[in-house]
């Protein structure tokens, strides 16, 4: 079921929904790429509009002035054409059904029973679940695992550290390496000594 | 159960409520370089969670502090010159200055209130 909110005073809509992504997380690199296989129809025309979603709050905004740059890394958000938005566990039920190769599994997201609708529920946690697990897929810029998730990450960066090359860089819990955004940029040489 | 609308926009930080400017390169000149008085400079990624994180503990570290430090932040993925010139390893990298000087630095700080406020004061002796 959509979010049936619409926008007024909005810029003008385009004719296909957003998907807007985390372009510095591995996992949701590989799942914009996937999106944008499967998101086509019989003509190969995208039928979802995937874009990163940047570094400046400002160009969001004027897609949608609803738009704040820190909610939007922290969940996928999907900009419809009637102006509503969609967001986490809905906005991939509704990426689902607008992709034709997987349009077969994504009437299970509308099922209702007693008003409840079971499938988009486990496809709500189900999101959650990967979202808290994405710094074991190599997500160094998604910061702190939660807390249920924080045995499984710490197993997997020790075998990682045990079976694979050393690294001596100090752990820093709060502190996000900038190699691992690719956000570094090599020191200009030093100016020659008069 | 749809996740509303408001669950974007009623998140806070909005930028109305955003204590924090911005800076850009000229900016960082104008306002940190030829600044007087205590300064903080959070060096921040808005790709980055632990700098989520840290948003609201920093809003609320500025409205604390208001007129005795401004508090500022500069984007390390668009500001790459800055970066390197105060060799950013990391993101959220506070740095106090002073008359233009660092005078301090925290990286990667806990986001809770307290660590934060001690973070951008002890330099200066605020506290």
């Amino acid at each position: 079921m959509m979010d049936s909110a619409t926008n007024a005073g909005a810029p003008a809509r385009q004719a296909t929904p957003i998907l807007l992504f985390d372009d510095e997380c591995a996992v949701c690199r590989r799942m914009a790429h996937w999106v944008r296989g499967v998101a086509r129809n019989a003509l190969g025309e995208q039928t979802i509009d995937v874009r990163p979603i940047g570094e400046d709050p400002e160009v969001l905004r004027k897609l949608d002035p609803r738009l704040d740059i820190w909610q939007v890394y922290a969940k996928s958000h999907l900009l419809m054409p009637d102006g509503s938005l969609l967001i986490a566990g809905e906005a991939v039920a509704e990426v689902l059904r607008r992709s034709p190769g997987m349009a077969w599994c994504a009437w299970l997201f509308s099922v209702q029973i007693f008003k409840l609708r079971p499938f988009q529920s486990l496809l709500d946690l189900g999101y959650v679940i990967l979202s808290d697990v994405r710094p074991i897929f190599g997500c160094k810029s998604c910061g702190a695992p939660a807390l249920w998730a924080r045995p499984f990450v710490w197993l997997v960066k020790t075998t990682k550290r045990l079976t694979g090359p050393k690294s001596h860089a100090a752990h820093r819990p709060n502190f996000t390496p900038l190699a691992a955004t690719g956000d570094v940029k090599p020191r200009p040489p030093a100016p020659p000594a008069p | 159960m749809t996740h509303r609308l408001s669950e974007s926009t009623q998140s806070g930080r909005s930028a109305s409520r955003d204590g924090i400017t911005s800076l850009d390169a000229a900016g960082f000149e104008a306002r940190v370089m030829q600044g007087h008085g205590p300064i903080a400079v959070e060096f921040m990624s808005y790709s980055c969670a632990h700098c989520g994180a840290m948003e609201p503990v920093l809003q609320e570290v500025a409205e604390t502090l208001r007129s005795r430090e401004p508090i500022f932040r500069v984007n390390v993925a668009i500001e790459l010159d800055l970066a390197a010139t105060y060799e950013i390893e990391g993101t959220p990298t506070l740095i106090m200055f002073s008359e233009g000087r660092e005078v301090g630095r925290s990286e990667g700080p806990d986001p809770d209130a307290a660590t934060v406020l001690e973070a951008v004061t002890a330099p200066f002796g605020l506290q």
